[in-house]
């Protein structure tokens, strides 16, 4: 009886002070620090929603520092902690990918950047509108053009 | 459909780029001059067709006319398929110039294999109904046949693509089941109307 009680005792201690041991504590606050927030898109203006997103320092062009997918809008946002070049590259699973490269300056970690300047690093990948139509019938011309010629120069 | 640059590895590049310098060799051997403006016309419509999105539920597609191109130009298809998707790369920033052997490759390897494994049955068709029916299902099989080519591609690459293999695989079946059908109607119109188009 006691060589159970002991072993009771024991085994009691032991899942008792394992028990804590796994416990980690979680917890949150809410941050002030600086983020830049960038939106993808298709050149149809159809949002990039749902892919996978992953951003790479200055400091490391190979390793992500952090990844991700961007939202139902195609946002996707991230904290940068040092200046330099970051990109954040987007892509579907049918291999469109979509590269934001942003410049920062030392000044955006002090308190007197705006968001403006952040602004100013959009990256324009595909035409719109106009220049689409415009890019469209150039190619369309050129195909033509180039077949004409092939014809003229096999005729002579 | 388009793999953006980047994405492959070295030697996946190559062997493509290797796949679609014969592809385009074969295809300029067999070309002749009274079907250059067929190439440059399809060409044409394939350098726009990916302008054109349909939607499906929450995402979007573009239809590809693999099919068709390669029931009309036979092996010409690769020549027709490079230089669309050569523009696409300059003018929209579709795809890119090293990955540009691959995106031929896997495009226009399926169409040319619908015209081996369909052409023919199709041409011989007496009854319009039979040669739908095989316009359907060549129509669809380039679309799954390019999608899975991709998704070879892709998962030689990086095993880690798998799930999004396959996830792709199935983003295309209904844009195969569209395929197949626009293929169909366009083979009708052509059995009817210039069967002699028909490679």
């Amino acid at each position: 009886m006691k060589k159970f009680l002991i072993g009771l005792i024991t085994f009691s201690l032991i899942i008792f002070f394992e028990t804590r041991g796994l416990a980690h504590g979680v917890g949150y606050r809410q941050s002030n620090l600086k983020s830049i927030a960038l939106e993808f898109f298709y050149s149809t203006g159809e949002k990039m929603s749902y892919r996978e997103a992953k951003v790479f320092s200055p400091q490391d062009a190979k390793f992500a520092v952090q990844s991700g997918r961007t939202d139902e809008q195609g946002r996707f946002a991230f904290i940068p902690d040092s200046p330099g070049e970051w990109r954040v590259i987007v892509r579907d699973e049918e291999g469109h990918q979509c590269e934001a490269k942003i410049n920062l300056s030392k000044e955006f970690f002090s308190d007197k950047a705006t968001s403006d300047s952040q602004n100013n690093n959009q990256q324009k990948n595909f035409p719109e509108g106009l220049e689409l139509f415009i890019r469209a019938l150039l190619g369309v011309s050129l195909i033509f053009n180039a077949a004409f010629l092939i014809i003229t120069v096999k005729r002579r | 459909m388009h793999i953006s640059e980047g994405v492959l590895s070295g030697e996946v590049l190559i062997s493509c780029w290797a796949g679609t310098c014969a592809g385009l060799a074969l295809g300029l051997k067999k070309t002749d001059t009274k079907k250059i403006v067929r190439v440059a016309f399809l060409s044409s419509v394939f350098f726009l067709a990916s302008l054109v999105n349909i939607r499906i539920g929450a995402s979007s597609t573009h239809l590809s006319f693999l099919a068709p191109m390669g029931l009309i130009l036979g092996p010409v298809v690769f020549p027709a398929v490079f230089t669309a998707l050569l523009l696409q790369g300059v003018l929209f920033h579709f795809g890119g110039v090293l990955v540009l052997g691959a995106n031929t490759f896997t495009m226009a390897f399926s169409a040319l294999m619908t015209y081996i494994i369909f052409g023919r049955a199709i041409r011989e068709s007496k009854k319009i109904f039979q040669a739908m029916t095989f316009a359907f299902i060549a129509g669809a099989f380039a679309v799954i046949l390019s999608a899975s080519l991709v998704g070879a591609l892709l998962g030689l690459t990086d095993k880690n693509f798998l799930t999004a293999v396959k996830i792709l695989l199935a983003a295309h079946v209904p844009l195969a089941l569209i395929e197949g059908a626009v293929t169909s109607f366009l083979i009708s119109w052509l059995k009817k109307n210039s069967p002699e188009f028909l490679c």
